[in-house]
C-alpha cells in the first residue's frame, strides 16, 4: 500500500513538470524588442550604465573589482572607456580574456550591439 | 510526435515501477540463493560530470562539493584558470536501496536543481544471470540569473529545464566498467527559434581501475541535434580524469571543456573546444555520512528487516 502511495505521488510530481513544458525562444516571445533596439541614439547614462550595472558590477564595481573582479572596474566613466575593448570581445566570447558574464548567458544581441554603437560613436560621456 | 510518445512514456511509468517493486522484493529479500549481485560498478554517483548507474544505499546521505576553473589555455596571469572558480554543491540521499533524491545549488547560471534516481535492475550472476544493471535519473533545475532585460515580460516558466536519463552500465570486469546513457534534455526557453527547445544525447562513459584506489575515468555525451544553427557555438562534452577514494571520500580529479556541473548545463550549453586548449580542470568531493544502520547488516543478524 505504501508503494502504491508512494508510486502515485511520483507519477503526479512527473505529470506536473510535463505540464509545464513549454516550447518558447526569447526571438518568438519578444519579438519587439528585437525591432525596437534603439542603436540610433546610444548614450552612455541612458544605455551602457544600466547594461552595466544590471549584468557586470556585481563584480566590477570600484569596491568588488579587486576581490572579484580581476581589478577589471566597470563602474567609473573613466574605467569603462579604458577597458571598452576588452568589455567587447568578453561579452561576445572571443579573444583571449574570460567570457562574460561570467556563469551566465550571453547579453542580448541589442545590448552587444548598443556598446559597439558607443565605442564606435566615440565613447562620448553623454 | 515526440509529445504524445513522452506522454505514453510517463504514463505506462507507474505500471513499470509496480513491475519494479516486485522485482526489487526479490532483491531485498536475496532470495534466490546463488546470485551474486555486481558491487562498486562506479566508485561514485557520477562518472564524472555525469550520473553513473551507482546510487546511495538506504540511509547513506552524500554531500559533494565540486568545482571548476577556468580554462587551461587562460595562461599563467590566471594562473591556468585557477583564478577563477565555478561551484556546484548538493546533498544526496538513499531513501531506499534502489531510489535516491538530491537536491544542488551550482554557480553556473546561479541554478538550483533536484533529482531522482531508481535502480531497478541490478548487473548479477550465478542463479540469476543480469548482464547490466539499469538506473533512470531524471532532473529538473531552475536558473535563477537575473534576466539581462528585467524590463520585458519575464515567465517563471522561462527558467525551468527538464532532463530524463537512462544509465545502462556493465563492470567487464574487476578493472573495466562502462556505461551508455541515452538522455534528453527540455529546455523551456531558449534563445532564437532555430535553438531546439529538446536536446537528444547519447553518452558513452567507463572507468579503468588503476589501482584498489585509483582509476582513470572517460565521459562522452554526443549530441545528436545539429549544432550550426544554434545560437551559441556547442561542443560535446568530453571528460577525462581520475577517481581517488580514501575512506569516506571519493575524490574526481576532472579535465573537462564543460563549466556546468548538470546535465541541462553540459549537455546542451558546453562552449569549450578542446583542440582551442579550452579545458576546466576541476574537482568533486564526495563525502558520504550513514545517517541509518544498514538493513542489511540487521539482516545477518537475524533480526528481521522492516
Amino acid at each position: 500500500m505504501r508503494r502504491l502511495k508512494f508510486s502515485l505521488v511520483i507519477f503526479a510530481a512527473i505529470s506536473a513538470l510535463l505540464a509545464s513544458c513549454y516550447y518558447d525562444s526569447e526571438e518568438a516571445l519578444y519579438p519587439d524588442l528585437n525591432t525596437n533596439c534603439d542603436t540610433i541614439l546610444v548614450t552612455f547614462s541612458s544605455d551602457i550604465v544600466p547594461m552595466l550595472a544590471n549584468n557586470c558590477l556585481s563584480c566590477h564595481s570600484n569596491a568588488a573589482a579587486a576581490i572579484s573582479g580581476n581589478n577589471i572596474r566597470l563602474e567609473d566613466y573613466a574605467d569603462v572607456k579604458t577597458n571598452a575593448t576588452t568589455v567587447q570581445d568578453a561579452i561576445k566570447h572571443i579573444g583571449p580574456n574570460s567570457p562574460m558574464p561570467k556563469n551566465g548567458g550571453k547579453l542580448s544581441s541589442c545590448l552587444i550591439s548598443q556598446f559597439d554603437i558607443w565605442v564606435r560613436d566615440g565613447m562620448v560621456n553623454n | 510526435m515526440r509529445k504524445i510518445s513522452l506522454i505514453v512514456l510517463i504514463s505506462i511509468l507507474p505500471f513499470a515501477l509496480f513491475s519494479q517493486n516486485d522485482l526489487l522484493d526479490i532483491l531485498n529479500k536475496d532470495s534466490i540463493p546463488g546470485t551474486v549481485y555486481t558491487t562498486a560498478t562506479f566508485k561514485s554517483t557520477r562518472i564524472m560530470n555525469g550520473h553513473s548507474i551507482e546510487r546511495m544505499h538506504e540511509g547513506v546521505l552524500d554531500f559533494r562539493i565540486s568545482h571548476r576553473f577556468g580554462t587551461l589555455n587562460m595562461g599563467p596571469y590566471e594562473f591556468f584558470g585557477l583564478d577563477q572558480s565555478s561551484t556546484h554543491l548538493s546533498l544526496e540521499y538513499g531513501f531506499l536501496d534502489w531510489f535516491m533524491a538530491g537536491i544542488g545549488r551550482g554557480a553556473y547560471e546561479k541554478t538550483f536543481d533536484g533529482f531522482l534516481k531508481f535502480s531497478p535492475v541490478r548487473q548479477s550472476s550465478g542463479t540469476r544471470e543480469m548482464p547490466v544493471s539499469v538506473s533512470f535519473m531524471t532532473s529538473a533545475s531552475l536558473r535563477s540569473l537575473k534576466w539581462s532585460d528585467p524590463e520585458r515580460m519575464n515567465y517563471f516558466s522561462s527558467r525551468l529545464a527538464y532532463v530524463a536519463q537512462v544509465l545502462i552500465g556493465r563492470k567487464m570486469s574487476e578493472g573495466l566498467s562502462l556505461q551508455i546513457m541515452p538522455s534528453y534534455v527540455h529546455r523551456n526557453l531558449v534563445t532564437t527559434e532555430l535553438d531546439p527547445n529538446d536536446l537528444y544525447s547519447i553518452g558513452a562513459g567507463g572507468r579503468i581501475k588503476l589501482t584498489k584506489r585509483i582509476s582513470i575515468n572517460a565521459e562522452y555525451y554526443y549530441l545528436v541535434n545539429p549544432k550550426k544553427y544554434m545560437s551559441q557555438e556547442t561542443f560535446d562534452p568530453l571528460s577525462l580524469g581520475f577517481d581517488i577514494e580514501t575512506g569516506g571520500h571519493v575524490f574526481q580529479l576532472i579535465f573537462t571543456n564543460s563549466v556546468a556541473m548538470i546535465e541541462k548545463g553540459f549537455i546542451g550549453e558546453t562552449t569549450g573546444d578542446w583542440k582551442k586548449g579550452q579545458i576546466h580542470f576541476g574537482f568533486n568531493i564526495s563525502r558520504v555520512f550513514t545517517l541509518k544502520a544498514p538493513r542489511r547488516s540487521a539482516d545477518d543478524r537475524g533480526v528481521k528487516g522492516r
